[in-house]
């Protein structure tokens, strides 16, 4: 009998029946189909967020041994960086990009910043650039740092204590929060100052006038934080594209280790 | 065997007569289909329990009987298109010379019964979808009294919300327990989603439009505002903490945040209590 063949041969009384099917190349299809979708999808859940890599490195924030707040002692670190009006600048002969785009600014040396969790950081930053009025008032406003405060140097070298800056002078915010699944509840906001005198361009980005804020926050759990700047300075749709949506300047994360 | 003598036994298979009806074809096709109903129906029952965030308003139940109304109706449409090609594949298989394809089979007739019979059953099928979602959604717009005005601001990549008449701007979302809350919801830049899950709803964010939803949380509870519609670098990152409280908790939340406390207690749709010490469920 050949497998052609019905078994059992055909009969007057009955028409020939099919052979039976010989399935297993169908199944073993379908069962490699059904495992490499449910791979798939399992490497795919089985993913955390890591930031891309970006060229400027990574800063790790500077120990300055252990600070008490609210009676808690807790590790203190140190974060300094600077925004700058033209990403193709140099300061000291040094790009404060590493790929600068003209007429681009950019938050220097690096947006990529690593601080330990649950650690008191310092966050100094010194603002060369022009900028505007914010198209969302809610940004001028002081959130989330230890004691809801900031301090402002003026170029004159005058501080004071801020709770919020005027917000048709500012020249970019540090606005940070956590990734879905890393301390969601986290929030920060600090308004970077400018003024209408501040030069849009300089050949060597640190030596023009500068606002320099100075806050701290209290870093969260593990994980990977994002930040932009809030205030539109790019092109197309509300100023939002441009250098705003282009990843290495108005942005960057925090790895909190 | 000829592949005329395959035809053959495929109809022998499958016409009345001959062997008991689930030894032939249809039968087999119909223990198939009726496995996969029962496996889709189970699916539509507890998988919302799974997948879905708890629910904190009634809008969030009506949602949670839409998906499973929607699944146990679609579980046997579906079971009976993946019963035939499962059958087919496995036993419809062309089992003649492999080196030549099989010559055409005979044109199909069409069959009028059959046909009435399917438009109607989809028919049908489609206007009862219709009705339960114009029902649902109708709900949602009706406007009611003592109604809590939030106004909701999207923009890359940060929600912030304000409440008119206290003067409160913040980042996270707080609601008072049983008042209708209706958002204002806008943009500042790109479209982007407004989606409490918890609450049940959701609508874009446009530039230079407020689109209006409401929902009425009666149910105490943490939950996460996320943005639905992609719009840009971080869109992943584009979520808020939010809470539903007690009124109570919702004043001293409003007072804390600048507001006065007469304004407060408009707002949270109180008057004032002495001796309110119930911890907040927001930062």
């Amino acid at each position: 009998m050949t497998d052609n063949e019905p078994e059992g041969g055909a009969s007057a009384a009955s028409p020939a029946r099919a052979p039976k099917a010989k399935p297993v190349g169908v199944i073993v299809t379908f069962v490699v189909a059904l495992v490499a979708i449910g791979g798939v999808a399992a490497f795919f859940m089985s993913q955390t967020y890591t930031s891309p890599n970006y060229p400027s490195g990574l800063q790790v924030a500077t120990s300055l041994g252990t600070a008490v707040v609210n009676g808690q002692s807790m590790p203190h670190v140190a974060l300094q960086f600077q925004t700058y009006p033209d990403s193709t600048g140099t300061v000291d002969g040094k790009p404060v990009h590493a790929s600068g785009n003209p007429s681009w600014p950019a938050y220097g040396f690096t947006n990529e910043f690593q601080v330990p969790a649950h650690s008191l950081v310092t966050v100094t930053v010194h603002q060369f650039d022009s900028g505007g009025s914010l198209n969302n008032p809610f940004f001028s406003k002081v959130a989330g740092t230890v004691g809801g405060t900031a301090t402002v140097t003026d170029p004159s070298g005058k501080s004071q204590t801020i709770t919020q800056w005027d917000p048709n002078n500012i020249g970019h915010t540090f606005t940070m929060r956590g990734a879905p699944g890393f301390d969601p509840g986290f929030f920060l906001n600090v308004p970077l100052p400018t003024n209408s005198n501040f030069p849009t361009n300089s050949t060597n980005q640190d030596a023009g006038q500068s606002y320099t804020v100075t806050f701290s926050f209290i870093s969260g759990g593990k994980g990977i934080y994002a930040w932009n700047c809030e205030y539109p300075c790019g092109s197309m749709v509300a100023s939002f594209g441009g250098v705003m949506g282009a990843y290495g300047f108005m942005s960057g994360f925090v790895h909190v280790v | 065997m000829s592949f005329e003598d395959e035809v053959d036994a495929i109809e022998a298979d499958t016409i009345l007569g001959g062997e008991p009806f689930f030894s032939r074809a249809g039968g087999k096709i119909f223990i198939i289909w009726l496995v996969f109903t029962v496996i889709g129906v189970l699916i539509g029952f507890y998988a919302p329990h799974h997948l879905l965030p708890t629910l904190l308003s009634p809008e969030g139940g009506d949602v949670w009987a839409t998906i499973v109304f929607f699944t146990v109706l679609a579980a046997p449409v579906a079971a009976f298109v993946y019963a035939l090609a499962f059958y087919s594949l496995i036993a419809w298989r062309h089992k003649g010379n492999q080196d030549e394809p099989p010559p055409d089979a005979a044109p199909q007739r069409g069959n009028g019964p059959m046909t009435v019979l399917w438009l109607g059953v989809s028919t049908l099928l489609v206007v009862v979808l219709l009705f339960w979602g114009i029902t649902v959604w109708s709900a949602q717009q009706i406007s009611h009294p003592n109604t809590l005005q939030v106004n909701v601001t999207g923009q890359q990549w940060i929600w912030s919300y304000s409440y008119p008449g206290t003067g409160v701007s913040t980042h996270t979302l707080d609601l008072p327990l049983n008042r209708p809350v209706q958002f204002n919801v806008t943009s500042e830049d790109v479209t982007h989603g407004f989606w409490p899950a918890a609450l049940g709803v959701q609508v874009d964010a446009n530039p230079g439009v407020v689109t209006v939803i409401r929902s009425t949380p009666n149910k105490l509870g943490n939950f996460t505002v996320q943005c639905s519609q992609l719009c840009g670098l971080y869109h992943a990152f584009m979520n808020t903490k939010a809470a539903v409280v007690t009124p109570q908790q919702f004043a001293s939340w409003l007072q804390s945040q600048g507001a006065t406390p007469s304004a407060a207690n408009t707002e949270a749709g109180t008057t004032p209590t002495a001796g309110t010490t119930t911890a907040m469920a927001s930062s």
